[in-house]
């Protein structure tokens, strides 16, 4: 009977998780079974409550998923705070199969996305957390920080200040994330602004009016075009210096947030477990 | 006038983003009535309410970040508003210019309030002191200290007497405004109250806070009258009706619910939003209200009179 389970059939090809969630429904299966049993002694065979019984199971079933969910959710924020983020990330992907709705799942594996500069799926996560559960402002935060990382500035300055809405007495949000983003979101545009600066000399350059036949120029003239083009030229070169300097720091703002902060890793990840009040 | 609840009229996108506070008002002289909203995409909208439909009369853009709160002087010819980034601003009706601008430092503008002589505006603060601004001097003129936490909700009483703050701890604290002492501190809620209101005849205080109930004060002796519990979530705002009858809430949980003032029991719920509704007002008279939120919709209701 031993050498005989179907948990060695299951293979390699099923995930850690549908095997724990088929072993979770086996479990209580043979729990009911044993409680049929016991009820068949007492009640007689024909008498089986069978529509309760489902019933029951499925309690039992998702109590225990609860549970599990639960407990991979409590290794992921120890192992997270180990700096173990990969496996904490994997822990909580698990809790995730077992209870979907949970929204300090998404927001926890936000958080640890984010300072594994996996940006794109940190959002996601941090958009699923905010749909899931829209009044909580630690989410929004997180959310603000994931976009900001990702260098969509002007989404994180709504994303804190939807968080400030709800919890106008979190000081950081104001001194550290609203104003880091706005600082960020005035920068950005002012390297849009040169940006546009810059094509537009860029445009006089290659189109110099200078430049137009003029069948009967004089040498004097061809001076003064040469002058002016070249004089366009120096002025569309340090446009280009400095814009390119404002760019690259643009590029790395999501270092420079993380420089500013001067957060330890473990702090980045505050474990969200116990305080999610309200709703 | 009609004899049971309706929705009359509904402004789709009428902000690009969500509506977070809204105010109706009635001019003195001309009795044009006046609905101002205010929205996290740094907007106040002012909006002639006339025929049964709303119609765009200003958009006030000087805010730099969402705006938080709006009131209308009680003669209407001006509006208050506060933001995001700290500073509260003064608005002519009429023409939608801007009248003053005070910069209230950061953290320190939220809900605000018109006195009912509309000489002063009122708003809360974090280190729970209230502050409080000449319409005049567009100076702070008056603190008051509740010794407590960040408050989020203000009121004036009809009759000018009191003042009432709801803070982020759920501590309720009531001021008479003749001689700015603190009268009444009330351990109303364990959870944010986002807004208090007084009865027309000043007597009643109703509280709304995020643990889902709402709250019935007896002002002069500070008792609890009543808790009323129906919202599914967090309770956002609750205005008064003007003839004293009924109140009206706003919840996380979409809907706006109309109470018996006498009875104590809802007597309406309309369920036409979309998601959270942040602001709800009864016109002057009381025959309609209108509420707004974050599903970026206006809406407007006839009530039974």
């Amino acid at each position: 009977m031993a050498s005989f389970g179907w948990k060695r059939k299951a293979g390699e090809k099923v995930s850690k998780a549908t095997v724990q969630l088929f072993q979770a429904e086996a479990e209580p299966e043979a729990e009911a079974e044993g409680a049929r049993h016991g009820a068949g002694h007492e009640e007689g065979d024909h008498d089986v409550d069978w529509v309760h019984a489902i019933k029951r199971r499925r309690g039992v079933l998702q109590e225990d998923c609860a549970a599990k969910s639960k407990r991979l959710k409590d290794e992921g924020a120890l192992l997270a705070e180990e700096g173990r983020q990969w496996e904490a990330v994997k822990r909580w992907d698990e809790a995730i199969q077992l209870t979907p709705e949970d929204a300090a799942l998404y927001e926890m594996k936000a958080q640890v996305l984010t300072s594994l500069q996996e940006v794109f799926q940190a959002v996601q996560a941090a958009e699923r957390a905010v749909k899931l559960r829209p009044p909580w402002w630690e989410a929004w935060q997180t959310l603000g920080r994931a976009q900001l990382s990702l260098g969509e500035v002007d989404l994180a300055v709504r994303s804190f200040q939807v968080a400030i809405h709800l919890c106008p007495a979190e000081r950081p949000l104001w001194e550290e994330d609203l104003s880091w983003a706005q600082k960020l979101q005035s920068q950005s545009r002012a390297a849009h602004e040169k940006a546009r600066e810059e094509e537009e000399v860029k445009q006089q350059l290659l189109h110099a009016p200078e430049l137009v036949p003029d069948y009967d120029f004089e040498s004097n003239e061809v001076v003064a075009a040469c002058t002016a083009i070249a004089e366009r030229q120096k002025h569309y070169d340090s446009l280009r210096k400095d814009a390119v300097l404002i760019d690259s720091s643009g590029a790395l703002v999501p270092i420079n947030h993380q420089d500013s902060e001067a957060l330890p890793q473990g702090q980045f990840v505050k474990a969200r477990l116990a305080d999610i009040s309200g709703i | 006038m009609t004899t049971q609840y309706s929705i009359l009229f509904k402004q789709e996108h009428a902000h690009d983003d969500a509506i977070w506070t809204s105010a109706w008002g009635q001019n003195e002289k001309d009795r044009t009535e006046t609905i101002i909203t205010g929205s996290l995409d740094d907007t106040v909208k002012v909006w002639k309410w006339s025929e049964e439909k709303l119609e765009l009369q200003w958009t006030l853009e000087n805010h730099q970040l969402g705006v938080v709160s709006v009131d209308i002087s009680h003669n209407g010819a001006l509006a208050a508003s506060s933001s995001l980034d700290a500073n509260i601003r003064l608005w002519d009706l009429e023409s939608g210019k801007q009248i003053k601008s005070m910069d209230a430092g950061p953290v320190d503008a939220w809900t605000v309030a018109f006195s009912p002589d509309s000489r002063y505006i009122a708003t809360g603060s974090h280190l729970g002191k209230v502050n409080i601004f000449g319409v005049e001097t567009g100076k702070k003129e008056h603190s008051l200290d509740t010794r407590g936490k960040f408050i989020l909700s203000i009121a004036y009483s009809p009759d000018g007497k009191y003042l009432a703050s709801g803070a982020i701890d759920g501590i309720i604290n009531i001021f008479d405004i003749a001689t700015g002492k603190l009268l009444h501190t009330l351990e109303g809620h364990a959870m944010p109250i986002r807004s208090l209101t007084f009865s027309p005849d000043s007597q009643l205080l109703v509280t709304a806070s995020d643990d889902g109930y709402i709250k019935i004060y007896d002002v002069q002796h500070a008792n609890l009258a009543g808790t009323l519990s129906g919202h599914g979530s967090w309770v956002l705002n609750v205005a008064f009706s003007p003839d004293h009858t009924h109140f009206v809430s706003s919840s996380s949980d979409k809907s706006v619910k109309v109470w018996d003032a006498s009875s104590r029991t809802c007597v309406n719920t309309f369920f036409d939003h979309q998601d959270q509704v942040w602001s709800v007002k009864y016109n002057v008279d009381g025959s309609k209200i209108v509420s707004a939120g974050d599903d970026r919709a206006i809406h407007i209701y006839d009530c039974p009179m």
